[in-house]
């Protein structure tokens, strides 16, 4: 890849991914994450809310399967047995003690996973998954202040879905990968790393955990963090579209909360492509001699033997001369004391 | 093979200390089954609060709280339990005395008709007088052969003879559960006996000096509850996941069991492009749910060159999707992933060793 491409891909998606991951300009209102065993989503969330802290955004986080708010979390919700018309209402709720205090104009709506809401039995055929996220954006009323809102929704990718009710509807999967602005896709960096060292050598990527398909393995992870420090840390898939329709993809690097205090403001993640251990720094330095192919042998001319080549006239320009037929071409050659004469191979 | 304590060191710092409100998973498969396990969290448990512990010098701040445990089984019985953990030197009918322990029973008369509850008896058979008599006379038939566990004869037992006979005959208060009735309120149901249970437990007995007893609540195997009602009775892995959830805020820690067999997990999942019934999606979404749900995931499998004959299976030890969660909470329980093999002496004795050793 040329250099400048590097660079603007650098400038230009630091810039996007700092923007997505701050909810600035409300850049992408509806954030699909899709994590799995192999790497949940909870590094994620965090960061998230870091950085929601930082920019003294509201936090609502609903519970679908966390039983004790996280820390930093301004409400908590949980949705255990609830239908969803109460779960919106208890968020509403939840931002209304606040509105009313101290106007903070942003939202953070986490949802840490949709997977339980979705394989509900109880829900009525009424529900759709549209209307129900699309009702945490919009506001109540129009009287409301506008609150910038932005939502997360995290979705297990290795939980089954039951059968659709409909065979016409779409999976909660597609529907939710068609209306989201952003979607994040988790991956274990080791297996990032992993995959990308089978690759180079032409082999067939590795699987984890429960692509295994082994006996009784839920869980491939076994973090060997004795061994590499720098490998801990998740990898983001990203595919955000703009408002224009142009999609953007891109992976990036996030290293584990542990390697920066909670309050450092500087942009932490960086594209997975600059990061030393998934592609090594040598390689640009390789790139930089790609005018002589290099080998064992000395192919290159000193100056001196450049000069005699230059002053070596070719039989042919003699022959131009014309001095008649027969005269032109004739290969001059000096007797040496060492060579031998031969009386049918040599005449002059 | 050295003998190893009824709790093996390399296991110590998983079966310990578990953070509060945590949840444990412990997969197992049909050849590496996971009683064992169960049977040292058990002990990791009920001894810490001992004076054997206390005199080895175990100072932490864990080990100076009173733990009490609550074990809800649902494939197996009292007895299983009982016999299991005297061989480990847990007299599980003695802690119960002291109210150290309890025992439910899910599996004994789980499918029972209703009408039989105890307290619902009185009402019930004034009103349902005609529905009486026919069953008075079915013990008599189905005596004489060899009676099945589960099935129509466990119904007329307690008609023939009230409440109480099954409780005292059992030592110490063997809470049996009783599912009826559809979907989540028969699930309500459950949850608000166990938690009674667990209350019981809980209340600070006289001569205790404690005042609120760390509780672990133990679920061996609900994956059965869920295999033997099933969507068509409106249960499913999401209700099955409330249910659980709804039972944690009652106890300090949770350890749960689930069935992590091939067959239960695979067919349903998502990299498997073939279609599979309902049982297997929705034990596969509890499964990998409670997965994501856990703090600790414990992976019991066979050895994967075949059957050994000093090798019992492969432990392997990993972080749950819930894991780094609480920053506070982690911070006092250092545990690393690790994979491990394990053997199951005939006496029950266990050893556990790394690769090689």
């Amino acid at each position: 890849m040329a250099p400048t491409n590097t660079s603007h891909r650098q400038t230009h998606n630091l810039l996007l991914i700092s923007k997505l991951l701050s909810l600035r300009d409300t850049a992408s209102p509806l954030t699909l994450v899709l994590d799995s065993l192999e790497q949940p989503a909870t590094p994620l969330i965090k960061e998230y809310i870091r950085r929601a802290k930082l920019s003294k955004t509201h936090i609502t986080f609903i519970a679908f399967e966390t039983l004790k708010p996280l820390e930093g979390v301004d409400a908590f919700v949980s949705a255990r047995r609830k239908t969803p018309l109460e779960i919106l209402k208890a968020v509403g709720a939840a931002y209304q003690d606040v509105s009313s205090s101290g106007p903070s104009r942003r939202r953070l709506i986490l949802i840490d996973a949709i997977n339980p809401l979705l394989h509900s039995k109880k829900n009525d055929p009424q529900f759709h998954i549209s209307t129900f996220l699309s009702s945490f954006l919009i506001p109540s009323s129009p009287t409301a202040p506008k609150v910038e809102v932005s939502l997360v929704v995290n979705f297990h990718q290795d939980v089954p879905n039951p059968p659709a009710q409909s065979p016409y509807a779409p999976s909660p999967l597609s529907m939710l990968t068609y209306l989201a602005t952003t979607i994040i896709r988790l991956h274990s960096f080791s297996h990032i790393l992993a995959h990308k060292a089978a690759r180079d050598r032409s082999l067939a990527a590795p699987v984890f955990g429960l692509e295994e398909e082994q006996d009784g393995v839920l869980l491939g992870r076994l973090d060997k963090s004795t061994g590499n420090e720098s490998a801990d840390g998740i990898v983001l898939e990203l595919e955000h579209r703009r408002k224009s329709g142009r999609g953007v993809l891109e992976w990036y690097f996030l290293p584990s909360a542990s390697r920066y205090p909670p309050q450092y403001v500087k942009e932490i993640v960086t594209l997975l492509d600059d990061h030393p251990l998934y592609r090594p720094p040598q390689e640009p330095d390789t790139g930089a001699g790609e005018e002589e192919p290099e080998s064992t042998f000395e192919l290159r001319l000193t100056e001196r033997q450049r000069r005699e080549r230059e002053g070596v006239v070719l039989p042919y320009f003699d022959a131009q001369q014309g001095d008649g037929p027969g005269e032109g071409g004739r290969i001059l050659y000096d007797m040496g004391e060492e060579d031998d004469f031969d009386e049918e191979e040599d005449e002059i | 093979m050295p003998s190893q304590p009824p709790l093996p060191p390399l296991l110590t710092p998983y079966a310990s200390s578990l953070p509060p409100s945590s949840l444990t998973v412990l997969s197992s498969v049909l050849g590496a089954t996971g009683n064992w396990l169960v049977l040292r969290f058990l002990y990791a448990a009920l001894t810490t609060s001992s004076v054997s512990d206390a005199a080895l010098g175990l100072s932490e701040t864990s080990h100076g709280k009173k733990r009490k445990v609550v074990l809800v089984s649902f494939l197996r019985g009292w007895d299983f339990w009982r016999t299991e953990a005297k061989r480990l030197g847990l007299d599980l009918a003695r802690l119960t005395d002291k109210q150290e322990f309890a025992f439910v029973d899910g599996l004994s008369e789980l499918f029972s008709a209703p009408s039989t509850a105890s307290t619902q008896a009185p009402i019930h058979q004034s009103s349902l007088r005609g529905a009486v008599p026919p069953r008075t006379v079915l013990p008599l038939r189905s005596q004489p052969g060899p009676v099945p566990a589960r099935g129509p004869q466990p119904a007329p037992r307690p008609v023939a003879a009230a409440p109480n006979p099954p409780a005292s005959k059992e030592i110490g208060p063997v809470k049996r559960l009783r599912l009826s009735g559809n979907g989540p309120a028969a699930l309500d149901a459950l949850e608000k006996d166990i938690a009674a249970v667990i209350n019981g437990v809980r209340t600070p007995t006289p001569g205790d000096g404690q005042e609120d007893p760390e509780v672990l609540l133990v679920l061996d195997q609900p994956d059965l509850l869920l295999a033997a009602t099933g969507p068509s009775k409106g249960i499913g892995a999401t209700e099955m996941g409330d249910w659980v959830m709804g039972l944690q805020q009652y106890a300090h820690a949770t350890v749960l069991t689930v069935s992590a067999d091939s067959p239960l997990i695979h067919n349903a999942s998502t990299f498997a492009h073939q279609p599979s019934t309902p049982l297997e999606t929705e034990h596969a979404a509890f499964a990998i749910g409670t997965a994501h749900r856990a703090h600790m995931v414990m992976q019991l499998r066979n050895l994967e060159t075949g059957a050994a004959r000093d090798v019992s299976g492969v432990l392997r030890v990993s972080k749950g999707g819930a894991w780094g969660q609480n920053d506070s909470t982690e911070g006092d329980s250092h545990w690393e992933e690790k994979e491990v093999l394990y053997f199951v002496q005939r006496d029950g004795g266990v050893s556990v060793f790394g690769r090689g050793e």
